[in-house]
């Protein structure tokens, strides 16, 4: 009868459980469960799935993260967004900050947005009909569905590879993948679709020669099931400042007119494209060459009296086109290079600029149809 | 322990009549990270006794009197209190024992009441509606009542001193253990607690008290534990031990120089002394000493053993281990 | 001769030691003068950000003063996550030092063991003691601040940052609700705490090493280099109390803050147990 050693196993258990449950917090929960079983499905049938879904009622997290190979983490300090949804058009998102928060309610007929750091809420009323994801330019989702899918079949293949767990449900792995003759810097782009709703759960954006995504944007968790009427609805809080939006601040009012305005910038900037598929290199030729582009916008910053307003004085456009890209020449200038995993830009001295998620080489050839 | 193994106890002590023992420890023994406070001490206790643990400063008396409460571990050896052995069994005993070690232990921003009403409730003998009243008696028991309401921030040393001793006699006891009760008081003071020991003995309560003052030991203790460098040195009665320590006879006779003569002749050491002489009885007894000189015809007016003070005990045994 | 029958184990009744822990507790001046910096703080708090609050709306852009300045929901709440982080632990590590350290410096310690209070016994009511100040100095403090905010701001003014405007009974159970998790870190706080309270006699070492680890762990939580220690910093997730004040209750952060509290509680009493167990005392 020996308490004292009975009492010491008790605690030295409970030193050994409380390290060990410290550990499991730290631990990412669920990390590898068995992919599930599914009943085989085509990729058309996916697809044509997907396009004619309609989005139930739901909660759910979605979160982003990005592995672009950039100085600079892009979606770092965004927590993972909340998302809701009536299942009948009528959706909540949340947007946590470290203690603030930004939040939109969809309630049918207004769009609420509120921002508690500056206790601010915008209103947007758009009618009865304002969102209605079930048709675009006429056409029914299943139409565009299988378009859009003939479409990416001239480049790509497009097959549905095994399953996956994503936010702890089944689901069917869409991958598209460029054919062997596309000069692009992506492998494949991966969509998970839910094997139930038929959501997509999860878009997966791998590059070459990199094993994690370079591109994630998925639900972390998903409840499938009815929510609490009160989260579609808004009343602006006692104390905020509450701006109403007409229809005019958002969306022109002649959509002919909207294109019209769109096509004006586009061709003041000369963009156009060259290449096709995978290969679709977008370039541009700025108005005047980079360092009176820098005057332009030093002037912009000063007559703004903003915030770039006292630095705009030293802003010097070549040395921090150095620090970030790489200095290159060739029979169409020189200019600079700026690469990330899955995308690649060039700039030249005289203006002239192409992006595309392709290597350097395939901009090089390309910059030299912009005159 | 069950009630059929305290019968069975009862039982033993009765039919052989071995002096119950309140306190006895067995090759006790203390390290301090390779020193050694305290080793092979066998103590016992006998109850009703007030037993004198004398040591100098340093002796392991404190060491000693924490392992026999439980306070310390001991590194070795074993501690029993009325036969029952400890750890195991601190919560069937300790309720029975008071204790004052190392000086009184009190919160200095409570008032001499409020602190030993603190102590009472957790008393496990005390039932919570005696509590008011036994701290009462205790605070005047010990000559504080006046004080009580005052903050222990204030006291004197010697009502601290008073103070432990109050919470040690909260509850009335089986044995009571005092390290060093006296210490910071004035003549008075240790006048008072001598007299609680007495009044302690007097109930039939074993006392433990330990001191390196001899004559405090000599004036209050039945029983003597004399302690040096964590050893045992000596123990027994007080009795015992005074007559232990002196081997000589004094003789009153006139004729001095014929008496020791006499006792030579029959090979027994003697030496003159100013009314008579002083026998050394290391080799021979009393009654063997007067026949001797009954026989050789000298007249013995007294006999009596030679009374030595503790003190040169004390110095003996310490000086020579 | 006297009879050698031993009585079984005798307890003293432990709602009278438990009482008697608290009275000691609540007697002590320091206790006192910390709950009543406690209780002040909320209403200097809710008076002083609606000082400052002009001037900073004029700035347009809200910060979290003056967010709190009109909001009766997140007074409480902002009061509550300002004072876990020093005022809170400190009470908490005050009482615990004082409960074992501080008992054995003035060598009372030995007094409650040889009544006897068994070893373990005494953790347990030396940890309910911290318990209770811990608990019933966030209560009071999230209450007052509660009340403050209606009287300044107005039963209308319990604004979620999500925009949401709860009723007085919603925003009370999300008070409360705050408090409790709260309540817990302190809880995880005080198990460290009194296991190095049980492993000396200096109660300021106490309060040094406990109060010092937390702003060590502070520092660590900033720094991304050590980013796989952070899941194991009790502070780690004391931001995430703000959670509360999202409309509906981001849940996640505040379960797992909970659940590492726990794990802290667990481990510190575990360790003060074993301590307790073998110390001299």
């Amino acid at each position: 009868m020996n308490t004292k050693k009975a009492v010491l196993a008790v605690a030295g258990t409970g030193v050994l459980a409380g390290v060990v449950g410290l550990g499991v917090l730290a631990i990412p929960a669920g990390a590898d469960e068995p992919p599930p079983v599914l009943p085989q499905i085509s990729a058309d049938q996916l697809v044509d799935s997907v396009a004619n879904a309609k989005i139930p009622a739901l909660a759910g997290k979605v979160s982003a993260s990005e592995n672009l190979g950039l100085p600079i983490k892009l979606l770092d300090g965004i927590g993972s967004a909340s998302v809701w949804s009536d299942g009948q058009n009528r959706f909540r998102a949340t947007l946590p900050g470290k203690s603030s928060e930004k939040t939109f309610v969809e309630d049918g007929g207004t769009l609420w947005t509120w921002d508690s750091q500056k206790n601010t809420v915008t209103k947007f009323a758009h009618g009865d009909k304002a969102v209605e994801p079930g048709k675009l330019a006429g056409k029914d989702p299943a139409t565009i569905g299988k378009e859009a899918l003939t479409w990416v079949r001239q480049y790509s293949d497009v097959k549905v590879d095994g399953t996956a767990r994503v936010a702890k449900r089944p689901a069917y792995e869409l991958v598209v993948t460029p054919k062997p003759t596309e000069r692009t810097l992506l492998r494949e782009i991966r969509v998970a679709v839910d094997s139930e709703t038929r959501l997509p759960l999860r878009l997966q954006v791998l590059a070459n020669g990199q094993s994690d995504p370079a591109l994630k944007l998925e639900f972390t968790e998903l409840n499938v099931g009815p929510q609490d009427a009160k989260l579609f609805q808004f009343t602006p809080p006692q104390g905020a400042t509450v701006k109403e939006a007409t229809k005019g601040d958002h969306q022109p009012k002649d959509p002919a007119e909207a294109r019209k305005g769109f096509q004006d910038m586009i061709s003041g900037l000369n963009l156009k494209t060259v290449g096709d598929g995978w290969d679709t290199t977008l370039v541009a030729k700025l108005p005047g060459d980079l360092n009176s582009l820098a005057g332009k916008a030093q002037e912009h910053a000063n007559g703004q009296g903003g915030f770039g307003g006292g630095r705009g004085k030293d802003f010097d456009v070549t040395s921090l086109l150095k620090s970030f890209g790489k200095e290159v020449s060739g029979p169409w200038g020189t200019g600079y290079v700026f690469s990330t995993k899955v995308a690649t830009a060039l700039v030249t001295t005289d203006g002239r600029v192409a992006v595309g998620a392709v290597p350097e080489q395939v901009l090089t050839e390309a910059i030299g149809q912009v005159k | 322990m069950t009630f059929a193994e305290a019968e069975a106890g009862v039982g033993t002590a009765s039919a052989v009549p071995t002096p119950v023992l309140a306190a006895r420890t067995r090759g006790l023994r203390k390290l301090y990270r390779n020193t050694v406070a305290v080793d092979h001490v066998d103590l016992d206790v006998p109850e009703g006794a007030v037993l004198g643990m004398l040591g100098p400063n340093g002796s392991g008396k404190t060491t000693t009197i924490r392992m026999m409460l439980g306070l310390t571990t001991p590194t070795a050896g074993e501690v029993e209190l009325f036969g029952a052995r400890l750890p195991e069994a601190a919560q069937a005993v300790l309720p029975q024992v008071g204790a004052l070690v190392e000086g009184p232990g009190f919160h200095p921003f409570l008032s001499g009441r409020e602190n030993l009403l603190r102590c009472a409730a957790a008393e496990p003998l005390l039932r919570s509606s005696a509590i008011a009243k036994a701290v009462d008696e205790a605070l005047e028991r010990v000559g504080l009542s006046g004080a009580a309401s005052r903050r222990y921030r204030g006291y004197s040393l010697g009502m601290k001193q008073r103070m432990g001793l109050a919470a040690a006699l909260l509850v009335p006891r089986r044995f009571v253990v005092l390290d060093e009760p006296t210490n910071g008081l004035d003549p008075a003071g240790t006048r008072e607690v001598r007299t609680v020991i007495a009044d302690l003995h007097a109930a039939g309560t074993t006392v433990l008290v330990s001191s390196h003052l001899l004559s405090e030991v000599e004036a209050t203790c039945t029983h003597v534990a004399v302690l040096h460098q964590g050893t045992v040195v000596a123990q027994g009665e007080l009795r015992d031990m005074l007559e232990a320590s002196n081997a000589g006879l004094l003789v009153s006779t006139p004729e001095i120089t014929a008496a020791v003569d006499a006792l030579r002749d029959n090979r027994i050491p003697a030496r003159p002394m100013p009314d008579g002489l002083l026998v050394d009885l290391t080799s021979t007894t009393a009654p063997e000493v007067v026949a001797t000189l009954v026989r050789a015809d000298i007249p013995v007016h007294e006999v009596h053993k030679q009374r030595t003070g503790l003190e040169d005990l004390f110095a003996q045994l310490t000086e020579t281990s | 001769m006297t009879a050698q029958v031993m009585p079984g184990p005798v307890r003293a009744p432990i709602g009278r030691l438990l009482r008697s822990e608290l009275r000691w507790i609540y007697r002590r001046p320091r206790t006192l003068i910390l709950l009543g910096l406690l209780a002040l703080y909320p209403i200097l708090f809710g008076i002083g950000t609606q000082l400052v609050d002009a001037p900073v709306r004029a700035n347009g852009d809200q910060s979290i003063v003056a967010a709190v300045a009109g909001n009766a929901l997140m007074l409480p709440v902002i009061v509550l996550s300002t004072t876990m982080i020093f005022f809170l632990p400190l009470g908490t590590t005050m009482t615990a030092s004082d409960a074992l350290a501080g008992e054995a410096s003035h060598g009372t310690l030995r007094g409650l063991l040889l009544a006897p209070v068994s070893r373990v016994r005494l953790l347990a009511i030396k940890a309910f003691g911290v318990a209770v100040v811990s608990a019933a100095a966030a209560l009071m403090t999230s209450l007052i601040a509660f009340v403050t905010g209606l009287v300044i701001a107005g039963p209308g003014s319990l604004v979620s940052i999500s925009g949401t405007t709860l009723p007085v009974g919603e925003g009370l159970w999300r008070v409360l609700l705050a408090t409790g998790w709260v309540i817990v870190q302190m809880w995880a706080v005080g198990a460290i705490a009194l296991a190095v309270s049980a492993s000396t006699e200096h109660p300021l070492l106490v309060l040094a090493s406990v109060i010092g680890g937390l702003f060590v762990f502070g520092l660590l939580s900033t720094i991304p280099v050590l980013d796989w220690m952070h899941p194991f910093l009790i502070t780690e997730s004391w931001d995430s109390i703000v959670d509360v004040l999202r409309d509906p209750i981001l849940s996640e952060n505040l379960v797992t803050g909970l659940l590492r509290a726990v794990c802290y509680i667990v481990i510190g009493y575990s360790l003060a147990l074993a301590r307790m167990i073998t110390k001299d005392s």
